[in-house]
């Protein structure tokens, strides 16, 4: 049975998908690559840009005459990432 | 003049050295943790933090001992802070030494507990109403424990031992179960060398400088556990 992820763990599997991809990512990609529904994506993502730890962006494609979401990880979200790996160490040394 | 033991005479300052050390470290560990406290929210962090508190708190009681003991103008600017408090009744300011005492061994007991009971897995740990009675009971126990080794004090080295020693089984598990991770197995040794430590003062009465080899590997303890935290937080 799936273990039930924690909150830090939800933001920490968003924000970490993000970065594999270079920093950017589709909204679409990013719900299948962190595990999660619609609803709790976006949830998290309202959270994720309040806290300035990822950026939206619309690019308009002129060849489709359609506009496209993009999410961006900020330089803000990168230090989360690296200072949560820090507190994992953390966590796994000392047993918590 | 109040001692719980005696211990050898060229050493004084050096102990005091080791725990000004060792207390760093324990304020540099509640520090980080009570940091992942803020951001995680998770209660875990926050005993953590806690514990290395009384553990600092602990150290920190007996440097005030210690420091009493050894150096005369400190021990004159406490007569001079409870003359006016005491009188001329300061004959009993070994009271004040075993409130202090007592203090101290509350501090570690309190500290080493809760490190014990955090470093279990979260499946084991105490979750249930009627277990709070059990924390209740284990508070009452350490009280007491603290009470009597004002008078017997391998009492309180004795259970120190006991506590860590089952703290060391937890975090030998946590190696095991972290894939043999390196700052896991540090951890672990670091409070091994901190048990050892205990079981060094338990016998300072057979020989005295058995107080410089806890004192050493109470110090070889928490550089250990320094070497963690800075692995950790590269």
């Amino acid at each position: 049975m799936a273990v039930r992820r924690s909150r830090m763990e939800l933001i920490y599997d968003i924000l970490i998908a993000i970065q594999n991809k270079g920093g950017i990512i589709k909204p679409t990609h990013l719900m299948y690559k962190s595990n999660l529904s619609h609803k709790l994506l976006t949830m998290y993502m309202d959270e994720l840009i309040q806290k300035e730890l990822i950026l939206i962006s619309e690019e308009f494609n002129k060849k489709r005459k359609t506009t496209s979401k993009t999410i961006a990880l900020t330089d803000k979200g990168s230090m989360f990432l690296a200072e949560y790996r820090r507190m994992r160490e953390f966590t796994e040394a000392f047993g918590l | 003049m109040y001692q719980l033991f005696y211990t050898p005479g060229w050493f004084n300052g050096f102990d005091l050295v080791v725990e000004g050390i060792s207390l760093i470290v324990a304020l540099l560990i509640a520090a980080y943790s009570w940091k992942a406290y803020k951001v995680t929210r998770e209660n875990k962090f926050g005993y953590f933090s806690f514990a290395f508190i009384l553990v600092a708190l602990g150290l920190g009681f007996k440097m005030f001992t210690s420091g009493v003991l050894y150096y005369s103008s400190l021990r004159n600017v406490v007569a001079d802070v409870l003359a006016p408090a005491v009188g001329p009744q300061l004959q009993f300011a070994d009271l004040f030494y075993r409130g202090a005492f007592f203090l101290e061994m509350l501090s570690f007991l309190g500290a080493w507990l809760l490190i014990f009971f955090v470093s279990q897995k979260s499946r084991e740990r105490l979750h249930q109403y009627y277990e709070v009675s059990q924390i209740g009971l284990f508070a009452y126990l350490i009280l007491l424990i603290s009470f009597v080794s004002n008078f017997k004090y391998s009492v309180f080295y004795l259970t120190s031992a006991v506590i860590l020693g089952m703290t060391v089984l937890n975090y030998y598990k946590n190696y095991l179960n972290t894939n043999r991770n390196k700052n896991a197995r540090l951890v672990m040794l670091s409070f091994l060398f901190i048990l050892i430590s205990n079981l060094f003062f338990i016998f300072v009465f057979i020989w005295q400088n058995f107080y410089v080899l806890g004192e050493v590997f109470l110090l070889i303890g928490f550089l250990m556990l320094l070497s963690a935290y800075r692995k950790v937080r590269k």
